[in-house]
């Protein structure tokens, strides 16, 4: 059967579990240059994908799923996915641009169990991985937002890993996805978030 | 000499690091991570004060931070400085079996490997853009550093944070996109280690919302205590 949360995941497994080190100084999948039209619009992205994950957790936390240091974990990166959100809006404020408002979300059966819940997890943050790193040359010129969505990036990834770990993962392509980050350019980001996206201003 | 590029301007978090360095300076790592208290009294404040706002303002238009790049090669060679020394710390300790449990030992083993990965793409990057990759200095590692699983860990979460911090300190001096984009790919995978390697040793694998960074002087001073010639 082909659910919701079976989409995301597929969509999210274009990782490779290995990544040849030959990619060292080749090109990446990053943004198609006709991707984003201004450093503004990828912080909006940015920001929903943060209104996404934000929500996620909030939802997910409130079901009351997990216990012990998972719940304390995900109790932390519910407050960093919100830190993502306030920061990216008052950035977008600061630079005299128009936040998107958050998107209508359904997240369907990711709240069924802990199991889906914490799967539904490991894929939001691997595309979040993937997400930043992908839309990083689209911020090349405007150096303080490439730092600032750099560090965004490495939380997020932070986040995968320990959510593999929780998860009982294989090191190697569970919790760890080689020795270099891979990126994935906008339009197959949204795809892979489109089944929990109801409606949404910027998509 | 630049000023770090601070994307939190938040007390907490500086303090933070600077009580770790200074530990490291101390001779033994030891990695004291925040508190969780005090992480969140961080949160609630920049939630109000806009970390946002201090993305915008840390750095616009203020020449020191971007004085001194010197070139992508010389922050390729200095990226591998910091990879070889993290490639020889793992492979010394898992040859040396300091870690017995095997998830442990799973969850570890891929980072040595991707360790010496970095430093084999980096070398190969710096060669096919016409640099000489520095050569591997003679590292010392303190005693206990491999026979003793929390000493081991505890300076690989040291590591772990302290390359984190570096890639961080170098996203904005980049010059070249792609070179930024395998900075960052491999930056990624650093953060992953830090995480993976502070929940084993009971540490927090989210110290902050946000990576830290640290300038090129403060992460060789770190580092330089384990590099004898």
């Amino acid at each position: 059967m082909y659910t919701r949360k079976n989409l995301i995941r597929d969509a999210g497994l274009v990782i490779p579990g290995a990544i040849a080190l030959t990619m060292l100084g080749s090109k990446f999948a990053f943004a198609d240059d006709g991707d984003f039209e201004s450093p503004l619009d990828v912080l909006n992205y940015a920001l929903t994908l943060e209104y996404l994950e934000a929500e996620f957790y909030r939802q997910g936390n409130d079901a009351g799923l997990l216990t012990g240091k998972a719940a304390e974990y995900f109790a932390t990166i519910q407050t960093d996915e919100e830190t993502h959100v306030m920061t990216l809006q008052d950035t977008i404020a600061s630079l005299g641009g128009a936040a998107v408002p958050a998107p209508m979300v359904d997240f369907g059966e990711s709240f069924a169990s802990e199991e889906s819940y914490l799967e539904t997890a490991y894929t939001f943050e691997n595309l979040g991985v993937q997400a930043y790193l992908g839309a990083a040359p689209s911020l090349f010129q405007e150096k303080e937002l490439l730092t600032a969505a750099a560090s965004i990036f490495g939380v997020e990834a932070r986040h995968a890993a320990i959510i593999g770990v929780l998860q009982n993962k294989p090191a190697e392509g569970g919790v760890y996805q080689g020795a270099l980050e891979t990126a994935l350019a906008r339009a197959d980001v949204l795809e892979a978030a489109s089944p929990f996206i109801v409606s949404a201003e910027t998509l | 000499m630049h000023e770090t590029n601070e994307p939190l301007g938040a007390d907490s978090g500086r303090a933070a690091r600077v009580r770790r360095s200074s530990q490291m300076f101390g001779g033994k790592p030891v990695l004291q991570f925040r508190t969780e208290t005090s992480r969140r009294g961080f949160i609630a404040g920049a939630a109000l004060v806009g970390v946002g706002a201090t993305f915008v303002a840390f750095n616009r238009n203020d020449p020191r931070a971007f004085a001194d790049a010197g070139g992508d090669i010389d922050i390729l060679n200095y990226a591998l400085t910091l990879e070889y020394l993290e490639a020889e710390f793992y492979t010394q300790g898992i040859s040396g079996n300091v870690l017995t449990d095997e998830r442990e030992l799973e969850l570890v083993s891929p980072i040595r490997d991707h360790e010496q990965a970095h430093v084999d793409g980096i070398s190969q990057l710096i060669t096919d853009l016409g640099g000489t990759p520095v050569e591997s200095p003679t590292f010392m590692f303190p005693e206990g550093t491999f026979t003793d699983r929390d000493v081991f860990l505890e300076t690989a979460s040291m590591f772990e944070e302290l390359g984190v911090q570096a890639y961080h300190g170098q996203v904005a001096l980049i010059s070249d996109v792609q070179i930024l984009g395998t900075a960052a790919a491999i930056a990624g995978v650093e953060s992953r280690h830090a995480a993976v390697v502070a929940d084993l040793i009971g540490g927090a694998p989210f110290p902050a919302p946000f990576e830290a960074n640290l300038p090129v002087e403060d992460v060789l001073a770190a580092a330089g205590q384990f590099i004898e010639s």
